[in-house]
């Protein structure tokens, strides 16, 4: 077995975040990633499409955060950008949104979804999570910036998040949320703070390399994709 | 006083590392910022376990110690180092190694750096670390 390839699936370019796609994606390739998932805020798009500085070892794969609150909206954006975006991301952060998000198979992560006294998932969102394939997204933003109780807190959700993912076989995406170059961390100091944080080691590293692979390549299907199970292995006469 | 046997002396690991800041941090700083990290992350009492020591630091680069059990810890706490003096700055570890001599080599001499983020992007080539010698 190869080396694995670690992808950082949340990170905010300008206008959303402060460094240019080009940086950000620079910087990602020193601390050792094979891709990340441009993924800005749906309330902060530029006006233009920015080109992507994709080579063929670094990938920089297109992506966007959903923010809205009213859950028919959300059904409504999702269907807006659902064919222009490898990888799209909810912002989660309220019940209603939290459980449109996981309601829906279009969606591939839920980002952040813990709110006030609460870690944003129960058994029932948790399941239709793992039936709808929707991964849980936990970013190590937050992690890194608070200090104390706030920390205590976004911690002890993340360990509620934790058990019940692991009760209903949900799938965890690790990722960064960077809104600069300052918030990048290389995937072993990810994984290291993942496992201090309470995964285990196989899930961390599962939830940086695995799961991305297979959202990415769950939404751009091989040439001889007809539609979901059905695939043009061979083409041939067979008459 | 007599030094201890080899034997019984604490094995420790060597993490090499760079300084990825705004602007130039001094060693005192950088010291302050990691001890303070592990602290608030791990407690003081899994801190002190680790027993990091920040052993050279120069021209962005330098090597920090811990103990051989708690290399991964070690990395977390300084994973969460996100300022040191007011002024933003991460810590990337280029690599572990089990004597200095080994770190130095291995990740500290010629490591190239792409140089649009880099803000104070200074080749490290007659680096002093060498002098340091396990005391």
């Amino acid at each position: 077995m190869g080396k694995p390839k670690f992808y950082d699936f949340c990170v905010h370019a300008v206008p959303d975040g402060e460094n240019t796609v080009e940086q950000l994606a620079a910087l990602a390739r020193h601390l050792g990633y094979s891709g990340i998932a441009l993924a800005n805020h749906s309330d902060k798009l530029p006006q233009s499409q920015p080109a992507l500085p994709s080579t063929n070892e670094f990938e920089v794969y297109r992506g966007i955060e959903l923010v809205e609150e009213n859950p028919s909206k959300l059904h409504g954006l999702i269907g807006k950008f659902r064919k222009s975006v490898d990888v799209l991301i909810v912002h989660g952060g309220s019940e209603t949104v939290n459980r449109a998000a996981l309601e829906n198979p279009r969606v591939d992560i839920l980002n952040h979804p813990a709110f006030a006294k609460s870690s944003g998932l129960n058994q029932v969102l948790a399941k239709s999570a793992a039936e709808n394939d929707v991964a849980i997204g936990l970013t190590i933003r937050p992690l890194l910036h608070s200090r104390g109780s706030g920390r205590v807190r976004l911690l002890s959700d993340l360990r509620a998040n934790l058990d019940l993912a692991r009760k209903y076989d949900v799938s965890l995406v690790l990722s960064s949320g960077a809104m600069s170059c300052f918030d990048l961390r290389s995937s072993m100091e990810t994984l290291a703070l993942a496992e201090v944080c309470g995964l285990e080691e196989n899930e961390a590293l599962e939830a940086i390399t695995v799961v991305p692979e297979r959202i990415i390549s769950r939404n751009r299907p091989g040439p001889g994709h007809i539609r979901e199970g059905i695939e043009v292995l061979e083409e041939g006469d067979y008459c | 006083m007599k030094r201890l046997l080899p034997s019984l002396r604490a094995k420790k690991r060597y993490l090499a590392f760079e300084l990825i800041s705004e602007v130039p941090v001094s060693r005192s700083d950088l010291v302050k910022e990691v001890m303070f990290s592990a602290s608030s992350l791990l407690g003081d009492v899994t801190a002190s376990e680790c027993d990091i020591k920040v052993l050279g630091f120069e021209e962005s680069k330098g090597i920090i110690q811990c103990s051989h059990t708690k290399v991964k810890e070690t990395r977390a706490s300084l994973a969460t180092l996100t300022r040191v003096n007011g002024k933003r700055a991460t810590v990337h570890i280029l690599g572990t190694s089990g004597t200095i001599k080994r770190a130095t080599e291995k990740f500290l001499q010629n490591t190239v750096f792409e140089p649009e983020i880099r803000i104070n992007s200074k080749h490290l080539k007659n680096n002093n670390l060498g002098r340091i010698q396990e005391s």
